[in-house]
């Protein structure tokens, strides 16, 4: 079916048109004769491609099964061409039957061909909105997890990296936020027809390294296995996911074998990573003074016994800069992948193999390391009725860290703090009066984690425009985390031994199996194509969780033998089982190429809701006009040769609540008393609640001028979330603090989307292209009843988008006590929340997007891409330590209140033991004088590469390339990192790596 | 594109194969119940489940509520608040705003002892209202399980008034009931409590069956009776609940043995997560080496002994660095990581009933019960006799007594100031202490999710 949708008659009679124009001449002097053959794309066969005869305006176009046929002489030459392939000249000579294999050409994006789930699409025909990154954009980044490679190329789609440390998560919001959960804005991941979890298996509690949160489940796929990524975004893309679909679907496809000649391929790079970005930081001398000014201000001469930075216990003129020397270190990647592929019209097939390791910036020995094996066969009778297609993948990713990230020591130790080692080379405890950070470097985090993919699609087609088609996956995954936790994280005085010592384990399996049945048909009416699809879907999920620990080893030597601990301990050991059955269909209707109609409709039964409210409906509308087919068009607007307006408005929904919610549950919480397992409830339930649903609208509009050297493409979404599911907050009063159910309140995200690619220049040696995205989202909560009676009340605003903070507004330092101020919105004297934080900041993105250019100039390639956000965040002042403390500060305090009548930013210091001061300090974290700007530009990826010219190397295409990511930031930003935008994470890192890739 | 077809009937078939397969499958949405969960209507057809929903009650009071000589408990937490734990932290972390007397209603720990306490309460009254359905139990079951789950109630209702003021009693596991519950006086709040306990009383055995000490029994009741008519000032009942203790529970003579599990002067102490645990008191309390980073005993506890208190010498650890010393709670010995055979965490036991006896007969003017059972404590910590005389002296010895005997444990020296109105003469000396700060303030969440728990406490 799908070579269907990649016709474009009227596109390719336009280049026919062209070339003829070009070449007037005529050859006549040769015999004729009738060459015909059939066209593939190395995938099957491909309809619809223009067969010219090259300076004549003969010509033909191939059909459904990619035959064509066209009458030419001997020294003619054969002039094959189809929008989004490269094309192709052959010559005549004896030739009767010309076989030719098109080559996609990655360049013409208008006529890629889409992957859009349960069917394709061509860019032209669409009617929905679907943003795509393909293999050329992934394969040039350094990175390590699929959604990095996403970052700052997708309009619509906003990628936040958690942390710096390998293997941590980032958050993925495709058009907003529709949740007021924290939780529920996941998208739907789908490789190659398999659901992927987008829960990871990953305890937070283990996991502490990577900034408490769990590890990204995303890990288990290697960017380079990866032939695409398309993100589905409106109602008309994502409506056939039905229930799964209101954040939004990314669709991974992997690579597939090509087909013919077969070829191998050897990659491998190097490359180091380092952290760019450093805070500025008070030095000894600013710190001691800091101090003394402190308790000078709290009227305190003599210092304490354990101010031993201030009291004369540690030497007073000894400098480190902590950030140098506990995150300064150099980390180190290290990629190589390796691959064969080819086989024949009826099979192709594809094996490669990857593995990556890297790193850390922290001392010590860590890596990440990550091997994927990818296995692809495709094979189809000879008349074409069946077809099977197999694809497997196998990711082992495993990781071994330190249990914390050092990141806020590297902030806040004081800088005259005690050497890390001393003359023996041992930890320095500096008489038990240093708490030696390195010290918690003894705790580590180990992960390993595998990946299993499976899947096949069975293709049959009995007669013409009739398909069945099976989509048949299966997905599991098991993890195993440990974090340790030895007793020489402690000071020796403390006289532990390893019966201190303790080991916690995560265990996790998940698996999960798909069948999707699916029927197709294809209709001609008149000049209209009607196509029907009718599918359902069943798919089980079945996950087993075990969290426990063990302590009190013989020896630190055994601590990872949980056998050898003297005491076991499981915390929790659960079960949670999904079931989902839907049935989906599609109409699709295409008058003359001109006129599209999109109908898609879902119906889906969850188990995750009371048998009251399993079942649910979903739909969309999609259509489109390509008004450039209209024949005024060409005459009013020459230069515009496409143009296309499409709209979409329908239904889809969310179930992320977790299973079992609807019923009323006791379990074991780990805990025993007089030996006995205790079981306790685990919440109010309601067996009431059902789904969340997200009504989406869209209108866009694209076009292509000067014969596609300029397209546009701009949208506009309303996205409406509603029956919110939500723990809704509930006294304490009640035993429990939420209760699972639909809330009717509204969320709203509108936005527009920008999207410009531009060829600039164009010559035989020279190209330059620039694709641009904006995105202009803007978020709101439109309803929410009996808001000001929930906690929330603290949270939201009517009106406002989820993404605020509610603040006390900074009125300055008063001239006369030094103490930070705020205003008393309700005049009570005191600064009390809720009645004073009333002043709102957004701390959602403004504007986000991506600024790439792509330059060839003979065998050089250079590609770059900013990444552009424009925001407003909390900044290190919301979370710094109370300046006159033992802790370091950054230089940006120094503007501190002294004396009466100063005008200062910063109130005065104290060693803590002004009360008033350390109210004020405490209210400043949420003040609006913690928000400042967040914005940053960064070059969020450079490559460039050579091919090296074929004199050189025969037979072989030899390609050497350096990348780079986050090479610089531009930012006003006062903490660590803009993107992470937290203060006890590691920013991402700076990454440069060389490479060479051979193609034989 | 031009030939146009018609759907044939075998092709119909065929498109509604997936419509057929999509109802044939809709049964296969029934999960089962996971392993890890069992619901509420399962537990409360078995007497086993309901024991181990009630023995949550106490692991929880035990390792996370209240009760817990865990840092998030009373003993560390009020010990701090009033004059019995100083806090010597550098890192400005976690506890220091309970020293400082500095809380705001958004306190995090203050809003974990609320909606901590009330899920107990929640998971009692489940348990009340779970097992009265006749068909799963026996009366003597039901009598049991309703007089444990009555006596936590109680319990930790007392504690929530004592700290927090007025406040709802809660009754039921209805939420639409519970979400808008306003706060009741506090001397309706002590009639809940004292209807609860003497309900709870008759219910509950004479003895604990494991010999333990580890499940309330009828006199547990009555000794928190007696501590609610103490609270109370009724003076005649708390005498004779804290005379029903004494005359039926044993005595520990000799102080070294006080705290430990076998102390006949235990009337209900915790059984630990695992036989060998330490006690969390243990645990959080005693000070491995030089200088202590957390917590050390107040200057104002280790003055208040007097010359010989035995007390001071066995019940108080002391630690130097070689030129400094600092003190510590020490009635529990083994602390962090230690192998513990011999202590469970004690949470009644009888010194204080004959404090309460005493207190209660000097207000009723029979002063030489009160001098006996005040002598009773003095002579066991080999002190000699109380030289008070007047009712006011003897009001001030046993208050001392209390402070010296019942420090670091469970809050008492904080509610004892608190009810006998000395608070601020005691904690003025602290820079952070205001008159307001004799009550934590209501969680602001609350307030806000419920404004019928209006007004704010003053001050807050």
């Amino acid at each position: 079916m799908k070579n269907y949708y990649r016709r474009s008659y009227a596109l390719a009679l336009t280049f026919a048109l062209f070339l003829t124009y070009y070449s007037p001449t005529f050859s006549q002097n040769q015999p004729q004769k009738t060459i015909s053959g059939i066209i593939t794309d190395g995938d099957g066969p491909l309809g619809g491609v223009n067969v010219l005869v090259k300076n004549s305006a003969r010509g033909s176009i191939s059909d459904l099964e990619g035959r064509y046929s066209v009458t030419a002489a001997a020294n003619d030459t054969l002039v094959f061409t189809y929008v989004g392939y490269k094309l192709q000249e052959v010559a005549v000579g004896s030739n009767n039957i010309m076989n030719v294999v098109m080559e996609v050409d990655a360049q013409a994006l208008d006529a890629v061909v889409i992957n859009a789930g349960y069917y394709k699409v061509s860019d032209r025909e669409k009617t929905g909105s679907i943003a795509r990154i393909t293999a050329a954009q992934i394969e040039n980044q350094p990175v390590s997890n699929p959604l990095a490679a996403m970052q700052g190329r997708m309009a619509g789609v906003n990628i936040v990296q958690n942390t710096g440390v390998p293997g941590g998560g980032f958050s993925v919001r495709i058009r907003g936020r529709n949740s007021i959960r924290a939780d529920g804005s996941e998208p739907l991941y789908i490789v190659d027809g398999v659901p992927y979890p987008s829960q990871s298996l990953g305890d937070s509690r283990v996991s502490t390294v990577l900034g408490y949160v769990p590890q990204s489940p995303l890990n288990g796929i290697n960017p380079n296995d990866i032939e695409s990524i398309e993100v589905l975004k409106d109602a008309d893309a994502t409506a056939i996911y039905g229930s799964r679909g209101a954040n939004g679907v990314v669709l991974i496809t992997t690579k597939k074998g090509k087909g013919g000649k077969t070829t191998f391929e050897i990659g491998s790079s190097t490359g180091v990573g380092k952290i760019k970005h450093r805070m500025e930081l008070l030095n000894t001398q600013q710190y001691l003074s800091m101090r003394r000014e402190a308790f000078a201000n709290d009227g305190i001469t003599e210092y304490p016994s354990f101010d031993y930075d201030i009291n004369g216990t540690w030497d007073q003129n000894r400098y480190t800069d902590w950030q140098d020397e506990l995150l300064g270190g150099t980390a180190y990647y290290n990629n190589a992948h390796a691959s064969v592929q080819g086989g024949n019209e009826q099979t192709r097939f594809l094996v490669k193999g990857s593995y990556g390791e890297q790193s850390t910036v922290l001392p010590g020995d860590y890596k990440y390391k990550k091997s994927s094996i990818l296995l692809n066969l495709n094979h189809s009778t000879a008349d074409d009725k069946f077809s099977i297609q197999i694809s497997g993948n196998y990711v082992v990713d495993k990781n071994n860290l330190p249990a914390t990230n050092l990141v806020r020591e590297a902030l806040t130790l004081p800088p005259n703090a005690p050497a890390l080692y001393n003359e023996n080379g041992e930890l320095n405890w500096e008489d038990n009066t240093f708490d030696n950070p390195l010290a918690a470097l003894n705790a580590k985090y180990k992960s390993n984690a595998n990946y299993l993919r499976a899947n096949t699609v069975l293709s049959y087609t009995p007669f013409k425009g009739f398909g069945l088609k099976a989509n048949l996956g299966y997905f599991a995954t098991s993890l195993e985390e440990t974090r340790t936790a030895p007793h020489t994280i402690y000071k020796p005085s403390f006289g532990l031994d390893s019966s201190y010592s303790i080991l916690t384990i995560n265990n996790g399996d998940l698996s999960s199996w798909i069948i999707e049945p699916q029927a197709t048909y294809t209709l001609g009416l008149g000049k209209g194509v009607l196509d029907i699809l009718v599918g359902t879907t069943l798919q089980n999920d079945n996950a087993d969780q075990l969290f426990q620990s063990a302590r009190d080893f013989p020896s630190n030597t055994v601590i990872y033998n949980a056998a050898a601990a003297a005491i076991h301990t499981i915390e929790s050991d659960t079960e949670e089982m999904y079931r989902y059955r839907a049935l989906f269909g599609r109409i699709n209707f295409n008058w003359d190429k001109k006129y599209i109609v999109n109908l898609t409709a879902r119906r889906d039964g969850s188990s995750r809701f009371g048998a009251e409210n399993r079942f649910a409906n979903f739909g969309a509308v999609g259509a489109a006009y390509i008004f450039s087919e209209e024949p005024f068009m060409a005459k009013v607007f020459p230069f515009i040769n496409f143009g296309k307006l499409r709209a979409s408005y329908g239904t889809t929904g969310n179930d992320q609540i977790g299973n079992y919610g609807y019923l009323n549950t006791y379990t074991t919480n780990g805990l025993s008393y007089q030996g006995n397992q205790t079981l306790s409830p685990v919440q109010l339930y309601n067996p009431d609640f059902g789904w969340e649903t997200n009504r989406k609208l869209e209108a866009a509009i694209e076009l292509g001028i000067l014969n596609d050297r300029i397209m546009l493409s701009t949208s506009y979404y309303r996205n409406r979330s509603s029956s919110q599911l939500v723990g809704i907050p509930l006294p304490g009063t009640t035993g429990f603090t939420s209760i699972q159910s639909n809330l009717d309140a509204t969320v709203q995200n509108t936005g527009l989307e920008f999207e410009l690619n531009t060829v600039n220049l164009k010559t035989d040696s020279f190209t330059w292209n620039t694709s641009i995205n904006l995105t202009i989202p803007k978020n709101k909560l439109l309803s929410f009843p009996q808001l000001e009676n929930s906690t929330y009340a603290n949270q939201y605003v009517v009106g406002q988008p989820l993404d605020i903070q509610l603040l006390y507004q900074s009125t300055g330092v008063d001239p006369q006590t030094g103490v930070y101020t705020f205003l008393d919105v309700d005049g009570d004297g005191i600064i009390s929340n809720p009645n004073d934080r009333k002043a709102i900041r957004d701390v959602g993105p403004k504007f986000y997007g991506g600024l790439s250019n792509s330059i060839t100039y003979k065998m050089f390639q250079l590609d770059f891409l900013f990444q552009l956000v424009k925001q407003e965040a909390r900044n290190y002042l919301s979370d710094t330590p109370f300046p006159g403390i033992m802790r370091n500060q950054p230089t940006a305090i120094l503007d501190q209140w002294q004396n009466p009548g100063d005008d200062a930013s910063i109130q005065l210091f104290s060693a803590g033991y002004n009360n008033g001061a350390y109210l004020a300090y405490i209210n400043s974290y949420n003040a609006t004088g913690a928000i400042g700007d967040a914005s940053f530009v960064r070059l969020k990826n450079i490559a460039l590469s050579y091919n090296l010219p074929s004199q050189i190397a025969t037979n072989v295409d030899c390609r050497i390339f350096l990348t780079g990511q986050n090479l610089f930031t531009i930012t006003k930003y006062l903490g660590p990192d803009p993107e992470t935008l937290s203060i006890g994470n590691l920013p991402p890192l700076s990454v440069l790596t060389m490479g060479v890739e051979f193609k034989i | 594109m031009k030939n146009s077809y018609i759907i044939k009937r075998q092709e119909k078939i065929i498109f509604f194969l997936p419509i057929l397969l999509f109802l044939f499958s809709c049964d296969g949405l029934e999960v089962d119940t996971p392993k890890h969960l069992l619901t509420g209507e399962t537990v409360f057809t078995d007497s086993k489940t309901v024991e181990a929903a009630i023995i949550s009650l106490y692991a929880n009071l035990r390792d996370n509520v209240l009760l817990t000589g865990s840092v998030r408990g009373m003993s560390n937490l009020m010990g701090y608040y009033a004059d019995e734990l100083e806090y010597v932290s550098p890192y400005g972390l976690g506890d220091e705003n309970f020293y400082k007397n500095n809380l705001s209603a958004n306190d995090g720990t203050v809003l974990e002892i609320w909606n901590g306490a009330y899920n107990q309460i929640y998971a009692a009254n489940a348990i009340v209202e779970g097992v009265q359905n006749a068909e799963y139990f026996t009366e003597e079951e039901r009598d049991l399980y309703t007089g444990e789950a009555l006596f936590v109630r109680s319990l930790v209702h007392f504690y929530l008034l004592n700290l927090f003021g007025d406040i709802p009693y809660i009754t039921t596991t209805n939420y639409v009931v519970n979400k808008s519950v306003s706060r009741s006086p506090a001397n309706e709040v002590y009639d809940h409590i004292i209807t609860d306990l003497l309900q709870a009383r008759d219910l509950l055995p004479l003895t604990d069956s494991t010999g333990e000490h580890v499940r309330p029994t009828k006199y547990v009741a009555s000794a928190l009776l007696a501590r609610a008519y103490l609270y109370t000032k009724q003076w005649t009942l708390a005498q004779q609940f804290a005379t029903e203790v004494i005359e039926n529970n044993g005595w520990e003579p000799n102080v070294e043995n006080v705290f430990i599990k076998s102390s006949p002067s235990t009337l209900w102490q915790f059984s630990p997560n695992r036989e060998g645990d330490p006690t969390h008191e243990g645990e959080i309390f005693v000070i491995p080496y030089a200088p202590p980073n957390e917590r050390v005993l107040s200057t104002q506890i280790i003055q208040a002994f007097e010359e010989g208190d035995l007390r001071k010498e066995n019940w108080v650890g002391e630690i130097s660095d070689g030129t400094q010393s600092w003190y510590f709670p020490y009635k529990y010995k083994i602390g962090i990581g230690g192998n513990n055979p011999q202590e469970y965490s004690i949470v009644f036991r009888m010194a204080e009933q004959y404090l309460i006896r005493a207190e209660a007969t000097t207000m009723l003017g029979d002063m030489e019960t009160a001098k006996a059972d005040l002598n009773k404590i003095r002579s066991r910590a080999d002190l000699g006799n109380t030289t008070a005389v007047s009712q006011g002296e003897m009001l001030e010895a046993i208050l001392h007594e209390r402070m010296t005997e019942l420090f670091s444990e469970h809050g008492h020296r904080f509610f004892d100031l608190k009810r006998t109105g000395n608070l601020d003469s005691a904690l003025s000396f602290k820079p952070g202490w205001e008159s307001n700060d004799r009550l934590l303030p209501i969680p602001e969440r609350e307030i806000l999710l419920n404004p019928n728990l209006q007004p704010q406490n003053e001050g807050y």
